[in-house]
């Protein structure tokens, strides 16, 4: 963040009002929030609880999930029915067997959108999300604009994004939970017969694996 | 359905189908501090001293006002050290005296 009394706010727009003006020091001075971190980090070290190494390998961790992951995953599966039967069963395993590790215990449902169904995601209680193959939620995500809507018009919420499902497309809202995540398995979008699996991950966002938007292949005139 | 009626069946998290004004696609990369947050999360979740749903929890248990006035990160934080007092790892003493060393920290100092 280049501006320092920005960014403690985000997270609350979900709220009427963000009005806490605790962050106004300098550079140099951590937040009171911060310094709590630093102290709750530093005393469980202490206690021998958790190790400061563990800390670091998880921040490498989440440094290294990110969409691209789960669009190696949905190329995979619209290039390969055998795979693709696997993810749908058990998605946890799937990607498991293509060496995505969970580092978290949850498990993961695969939704696919066909031409009758549209599948969104969202978690009304919190900001659960498939972690291990997306990385972490978008703030959107996290806020109360989208988790309230999403499972009361979702309709609505969609045509906000651009994305206008037809009137006899059933749209399905599936609400994740601390041990339940869901991915969108996203329509394979049409003039992609000739593509290999890199062309087809690369058209693949991590707001079309929520379900907020589809696949779409760039137009002639997009590409270099 | 009065006001407390409506308090006591959708409590601060439980938002899905409330009404709610605009949406705007809003995000940001991570502070550092949040990553670590973050990072702290997973690893006391890993060793079962909070789990996630502990976490949900609470963040839920800081109560309304707490939540409207805190952002993510910051409800994690502190939704952590209530825990970890309410589990007794820590006391409410022990983290005041290492927050004061750490903020000592980041004092300038003061040379001679």
């Amino acid at each position: 963040m280049s501006t320092h009394d920005h960014g403690h706010d985000h997270g609350t727009h979900d709220d009427h009002e963000s009005n806490h003006t605790a962050i106004t020091s300098t550079d140099a001075l951590p937040s009171y929030y911060e310094i709590m971190e630093i102290a709750v980090r530093e005393l469980l070290i202490e206690r021998q609880l958790i190790t400061a190494g563990e800390i670091r390998r998880q921040i490498e961790v989440l440094d290294s999930r990110n969409p691209a992951l789960g669009a190696k995953i949905v190329a995979r599966a619209w290039l390969d029915s055998e795979f693709r039967a696997r993810l749908l069963a058990n998605g946890r395993a799937a990607c498991e067997d293509e060496g995505i590790t969970f580092y978290d215990d949850t498990q993961l449902i695969v939704v696919e959108n066909t031409d009758t169904v549209h599948n969104l995601l969202v978690c009304t209680l919190c900001s659960c999300y498939p972690r291990p193959v997306l990385g972490l939620p978008p703030d959107w995500y996290k806020l109360k604009p989208y988790r309230a809507r999403a499972v009361k018009e979702p309709r609505a919420l969609l045509a906000e994004f651009g994305t206008v499902i037809p009137d006899d497309v059933e749209i399905r809202v599936s609400d994740s939970t601390a041990v339940v995540r869901y991915l969108v398995l996203p329509k394979r979008p049409a003039g992609t017969d000739d593509f290999d699996e890199e062309q087809l991950a690369a058209l693949v966002t991590r707001d079309a694996m929520i379900g907020v938007v589809p696949v779409t292949v760039p137009s002639a005139g997009d590409q270099p | 359905m009065n006001q407390s009626e409506l308090l006591l069946k959708h409590l601060p998290n439980d938002i899905g189908g409330l009404a709610s004004d605009g949406f705007q696609r809003v995000d940001h990369p991570l502070e550092p501090w949040e990553k670590r947050c973050h990072a702290l999360a997973d690893v006391l979740d890993y060793h079962k001293l909070i789990n996630t749903e502990e976490k949900r929890r609470g963040v839920e248990a800081l109560g309304g006002e707490m939540i409207g006035k805190l952002s993510y990160y910051q409800r994690w934080i502190a939704a952590f050290a209530h825990i970890l007092f309410e589990k007794a790892i820590l006391t409410p003493d022990e983290l005041a005296r290492k927050m004061a060393e750490v903020e000592a920290r980041f004092q300038p100092s003061e040379e001679p």
